[in-house]
């Protein structure tokens, strides 16, 4: 989906390779739209950057503004020369009316988006750390719908991203993480973990969930 | 129970009162609209288990979220009086609502509330509520683009921080740190002085454990990696307990004393300052006694370790040459292999980075740095 040529002359900005376009922890009013080259978002987590995504040419990012003025949660670099199509809070109604195709997409990103916290939020309410570790994994599993959950599935994950996912320190994860791999129900590696049976750690999940709610 | 008629792909389908449209997690990709008739979506709060039931009006969409978002359903839509829906694919639903801007505004309102709400949830329960200070976050994104040498970068950051904090804690020091990029001298001084940064530094030392995270081609992991070194430099890590901060230069050229002024910066992260006094003690000539020896000889190996945490390699690769050329019976030397080993990892020069780990760990087999060594030896191996 490409937006009209008109649009940019009136909300187009160019942006150089390696240039900012907003920075982790900024304020933020303004979300994007890309017409063409490519943005790398990218978070900086115990000083390490890491790159969170890689977008391109129809692409829309920063859409959190929308919402609320809130700092940014990460931030915005271009990769190539980038032409995109800024848009204020203010003026989204009224840019929306004209670009029905970009609310339909920002209806599908938002649903994902909701999932997604949700799915969180179930994860963080667990009151057990290892099944937090746990369900970090199924949920990381159900992302892919392909995977074949009777046999051992390879998450790309490092501890870190777990630690984050399950709001816990990457001490403890690891010691977790190394129990779980004497026990053999995981296999370490540098950049993914290989569960044996994820239907295991499904089960054992389900069944703490219903009974924290009896 | 449904008699479908399909008029442009959209089908029609009357349910019975006690019927289930769908059941929560249900995997599909149907959209509904309920024409007429009464439907109640039950589902569960997430905190605390509690049934939410949620009644469906005539001219409602339901099943937006988890068609949209490919997910499971979230909640059982069951039929409480007769009612006609209409069955959307997601083309359909696509095609239909471009034609009505206004309802996916009205649903994209509904839909930024409830991910305001689930994220207030989220902050709750992770306790972040007060902790983070973007202020002082957005000052630390530009520090660390300052001390990576990218420079564009940082200086986006300080300008950012400086229209939005004009008179605040760090004005003064992005104020100087664009100067320094601007003018050109920051290229000569990566990594000066870094802001104390506490929680940083805090965080980083928990990598110390890299079985998962030691994923090299994501450097600069020179943070990480040095807080592992300080495994081995036991007395080292009591420096920040045991010493004063030194605020001023020592009154007194006593050997000892200085190093440990030394030790006082480096634990703080003043890497120039503890330099400074390093070179120092390389200067004096008159050495009283064996114990400063050894100071001297450890201060060779700490001028190496503070150019390696700077991220300034070449002048740490000088340092540890120049340590093991002067005394090259000095028990420090397994640990100066063992940091040009990192050294030529970071540099991507692995060959240098295999060769190195495999002398510390012929020096060293038995010892924890020894292990350290294969462990990352087997490491690149596997790349």
């Amino acid at each position: 989906m490409l937006l009209d040529e008109k649009l940019f002359d009136k909300f187009g900005v160019e942006y150089e390779p390696n240039d900012i376009i907003f920075c982790e922890f900024e304020p933020g009013n303004d979300f994007y739209f890309i017409q063409s080259g490519r943005v790398e978002i990218v978070k900086i987590i115990n000083n390490r950057e890491k790159t969170l995504d890689i977008l391109g040419p129809g692409d829309v990012f920063g859409e959190m503004a929308i919402l609320e003025e809130e700092p940014r949660s990460a931030s915005a670099i271009a990769i190539d020369h980038v032409k995109l199509l800024r848009f204020r809070r203010e003026n989204f109604d009224a840019l929306l009316q004209g670009n029905p195709q970009l609310a339909y997409k920002l209806l599908v990103i938002f649903s994902k988006r909701i999932y997604d916290a949700k799915r969180r939020l179930m994860i963080l309410l667990l009151d057990d750390p290892q099944l937090k570790v746990m369900d970090v994994m199924n949920m990381l599993a159900e992302q892919d719908p392909h995977l074949d959950v009777q046999e051992p599935v390879t998450l790309r994950v490092t501890v870190q991203e777990i630690a984050n996912w399950a709001g816990m320190q990457i001490n403890d994860v690891q010691k977790i993480l190394t129990h779980l791999n004497k026990l053999g129900k995981i296999e370490l590696f540098n950049d993914r973990v290989v569960v044996r049976n994820i239907r295991d750690f499904q089960r054992l999940v389900n069944s703490r969930r219903k009974s924290m709610y009896a | 129970m449904s008699n479908g008629s399909p008029t442009q792909g959209i089908t029609t389908r009357t349910y019975k009162p006690g019927s289930i449209v769908y059941f929560e997690n249900d995997k599909s990709e149907n959209i509904y609209i309920l024409k007429s008739g009464l439907i109640i979506l039950t589902s569960q709060k997430l905190e605390t288990g509690e049934e939410v039931k949620e009644e469906v009006r005539p001219g409602e969409f339901f099943g937006v979220k988890s068609a949209l978002g490919r997910y499971p359903r979230e909640e059982t839509a069951q039929v409480i009086k007769e009612s006609v829906v209409l069955v959307l694919t997601l083309a359909d639903f696509e095609r239909l609502i471009l034609k009505n801007v206004n309802v996916v505004l009205k649903m994209l309102r509904i839909f930024s509330n409830q991910l305001r709400r689930i994220g207030r949830a989220v902050r709750e329960v992770l306790g972040e509520t007060s902790t983070i200070n973007p202020e002082e976050e957005l000052f630390k994104i530009g520090e660390y683009y300052y001390r990576a040498g990218r420079f564009n970068q940082a200086r986006y950051a300080y300008n950012k921080y400086l229209d939005y904090y004009p008179n605040a804690k760090y004005s003064d020091l992005a104020t100087k740190r664009i100067r320094e990029i601007d003018s050109g001298q920051a290229e000569s001084n990566i990594a000066p002085q870094p802001v104390k940064r506490k929680e940083v530094e805090t965080s980083t030392e928990e990598l110390k454990d890299f079985t998962l995270d030691d994923d090299i081609d994501s450097m600069p992991a020179k943070e990480s990696v040095v807080d592992e070194m300080d495994d081995f430099l036991g007395e080292n890590d009591s420096a920040s307990s045991d010493f004063d901060i030194a605020d001023e230069s020592p009154k007194h050229e006593d050997i000892s004393s200085l190093f440990y002024d030394a030790m006082s910066f480096y634990s703080q992260s003043e890497y120039e300052s503890a330099l400074q006094i390093y070179k120092k003690i390389l200067n004096q000539k008159a050495l009283k006694n064996d114990a400063e020896n050894k100071i001297y000889q450890k201060a060779h190996f700490e001028i190496g370790r503070t150019y390696f945490k700077m991220g300034q390699y070449n002048e740490a690769i000088e340092a540890f040459s120049l340590l093991m050329k002067k005394f090259p019976q000095s028990e420090l030397n397994v640990n100066a292999l063992y940091h040009l080993a990192m050294i030529y990892e970071v540099k991507k020069q692995f060959d240098k980075a295999k060769s190195y780990y495999q002398k510390v760990i012929s020096l060293a087999a038995k010892e924890e740095i020894g292990k350290q060594a294969s462990r990352r030896l087997k490491n690149l191996e596997s790349r």
